[in-house]
């Protein structure tokens, strides 16, 4: 079950402050590169909900997040239409198109469901690539970003962005926090453990998880359009099964059913990605080292990990003073 | 209250249930007797909806059931315990039970209210607990208790939904003789009006707690009376209980 303890509560008060720190100190490379981290940490946060608290291991989010910054584009740059609604419209038709996935790969489990999924990714990335209307394999470009400039706000600064960026990712935080507490997030924890009980119980199973899938494509709408605002030109490349794939890995290396693992995954995975690539172009030799050393260390991740610790310190700790007030008394 | 007509079902050449007919009255407790492989669990299974039957009706209150889905069944009263645990066991023993709960007081769909926390799915929880002597073991993970309290969770789970009808399929599966006896009491603890019908081996429990006996044997019914008519029956002793000649 997800319960928001103090220790998560901690390390996002102090990821924001981080973040806010490095927006203000960091050169345009670095904010740059939180932005990615940023908007990765969100495609990976809708995955975690899915498969971290619902078993539902999708190899389709990047590409639903791909989905999300074409419609995003074709809102924008195609139709002219104004930027706060088809961030909007992105949301809701990512989020619809999410749940028809979500509804259709229910039916399936395990290894079905993670190749049933795929498809549905491929089916995407053939669609964008062989589409005229979407630029096909030369991508979109001239998106425009959301503009602030009424209240002051440049989005064309680095800065600026990357803090809208954090925003959105707190707010993503927030949606996910409510929605795994409510009825639906736990009954989604239940049929992860045993879909047979949920089933006898009387819940509704391909439904839940429609739902949640449908509910994590509101996140991954956003996270498009922020993408597709950030380069301002999208390609076919970002419906590739692979960046699916790079978005498992980093949830798995965060540490999968934390939520708040996803965010350190990202992290971890884009400042592996340009740190160690300016010594060697193996970089992602780095990353599978850590992944499986992460997987051999029981596949809690790097923040699954640090948490066990930290709860496990707590508990120790309040249990010996509970034995000292009782010795005392 | 549950009427079971002419239920038949084969897989393969193998009938598993022919032409089983029983009608259990509410608050009646009715124990499904039969040697290894007479059908009783597939019978289970059929009345939840987990294999659809070949032929017959399943009524329960009067409402053809059928053709509908184990969901359905479920939220309609139907509940079930199954012989092998059935638990969601990386949980809690409270939030097991309160996740049974929360289908029919209409909270396992919401997008925005704790499921977990609301009022009346932890009186729901409360009670249940009581019932089947969880009280004290609420805040236990599943995978640190006994066998025996996992099978007391097992009934648990299927009385948390509120059943009208609570289908128990061997209880006492792999219990030890003291846990036998804490179930006895368990299951005089539960209300009256509630219609139970029981699949149990272990004959003292069977006897004390029926009101009528259903007898399968290779998926037919071959004996239904009461207790008492169950234990002078040579039919039954000779196809269940065995015979003084054999032994």
């Amino acid at each position: 079950m997800f319960y928001q303890t103090s220790t998560r509560t901690f390390m996002l008060i102090t990821f924001t402050l981080i973040c806010i720190y490095v927006a203000f100190t960091a050169d345009y490379f670095g904010l740059e590169i939180l932005t990615e981290i940023l908007i990765l940490a969100m495609i990976a946060m809708a995955l975690d909900m899915v498969a971290g608290f619902g078993g539902m291991v999708s190899l389709c989010h990047g590409a639903l997040a791909g989905v999300g910054a074409y419609a995003y584009a074709v809102c924008t740059a195609k139709l002219g239409w104004n930027v706060p609604l088809s961030i909007v419209l992105t949301c809701c038709f990512t989020g619809v198109i999410a749940w028809i996935i979500g509804a259709v790969c229910s039916r399936t489990h395990g290894i079905y469901f993670i190749m049933a999924t795929l498809a549905f990714g491929q089916m995407a990335y053939s669609f964008v690539f062989e589409s005229a209307y979407l630029g096909g394999d030369n991508g979109l470009s001239g998106i425009p970003r959301l503009d602030l400039s009424a209240i002051n706000i440049d989005l064309f600064d680095s800065r600026n962005f990357a803090l809208v960026c954090l925003f959105a990712l707190f707010c993503c935080y927030l949606f996910a926090w409510r929605i795994l507490s409510s009825g639906l997030g736990r009954s989604l924890v239940g049929l992860m453990y045993s879909e047979q009980r949920s089933l006898a119980i009387g819940q509704n199973v391909s439904r839940i998880k429609a739902h949640v899938f449908g509910l994590s494509g509101l996140i991954l709408g956003l996270a498009g359009s922020l993408g597709a605002q950030h380069i301002m030109f999208i390609s076919p490349n970002l419906l590739m099964w692979t960046y699916s794939g790079e978005v498992l890995v980093v949830t798995i290396l965060g540490g999968l059913g934390t939520l708040f693992g996803p965010i350190v995954g990202a992290a971890a995975f884009i400042l592996l990605k340009h740190q160690v690539s300016e010594y060697t172009n193996y970089w992602h030799l780095a990353v599978g080292i850590i992944l499986i050393a992460v997987v051999m260390g029981g596949a809690k991740g790097l923040y699954g990990s640090l948490e066990a610790y930290i709860e496990q310190r707590l508990r120790s700790r309040s249990s010996t003073s509970t034995n000292v007030i009782s010795e005392e008394e | 209250m549950l009427e079971v007509a002419k239920l038949s079902k084969h897989f393969g050449a193998l009938h598993v249930t022919r032409d089983v007919t029983i009608n259990v009255k509410k608050g009646e407790r009715r124990v499904i007797l039969g040697p290894n492989g007479a059908g009783k669990t597939t019978l289970f299974n059929q009345l939840v909806g987990v294999f659809s039957p070949d032929s017959g009706t399943i009524k329960i209150d009067g409402k053809d059931v059928t053709n509908w889905s184990v969901e359905e069944r479920a939220k309609h009263g139907l509940s079930r315990s199954y012989q092998q645990n059935t638990l969601f066991d990386g949980l809690k023993i409270g939030e097991n039970l309160a996740l049974a709960a929360s289908v029919n007081t209409g909270h396992s769909m919401s997008m925005w209210r704790d499921s977990l926390t609301t009022p009346d799915v932890m009186a729901i929880v409360r009670d249940t607990a009581a019932q089947v002597d969880l009280t004290h073991h609420l805040d236990k993970y599943v995978t640190d208790v006994s066998y025996g309290i996992r099978r007391q969770l097992e009934v648990g789970l299927a009385l948390a939904t509120q059943p009208s009808v609570l289908l128990m399929d061997e209880p006492t599966s792999g219990v030890g003789p003291k846990m036998i006896h804490a179930f006895h009491h368990v299951l005089k603890r539960l209300p009256s009006e509630l219609t139970i019908v029981i699949i149990e081996h272990d004959m003292s429990l069977a006897f004390d707690v029926a009101d009528s006996m259903t007898v399968l044997n290779q998926g037919e019914v071959v004996f239904e009376g009461s207790p008492d008519e169950a234990k002078s029956s040579r039919l039954l002793q000779e196809i269940y209980l065995g015979t003084w000649e054999d032994a």
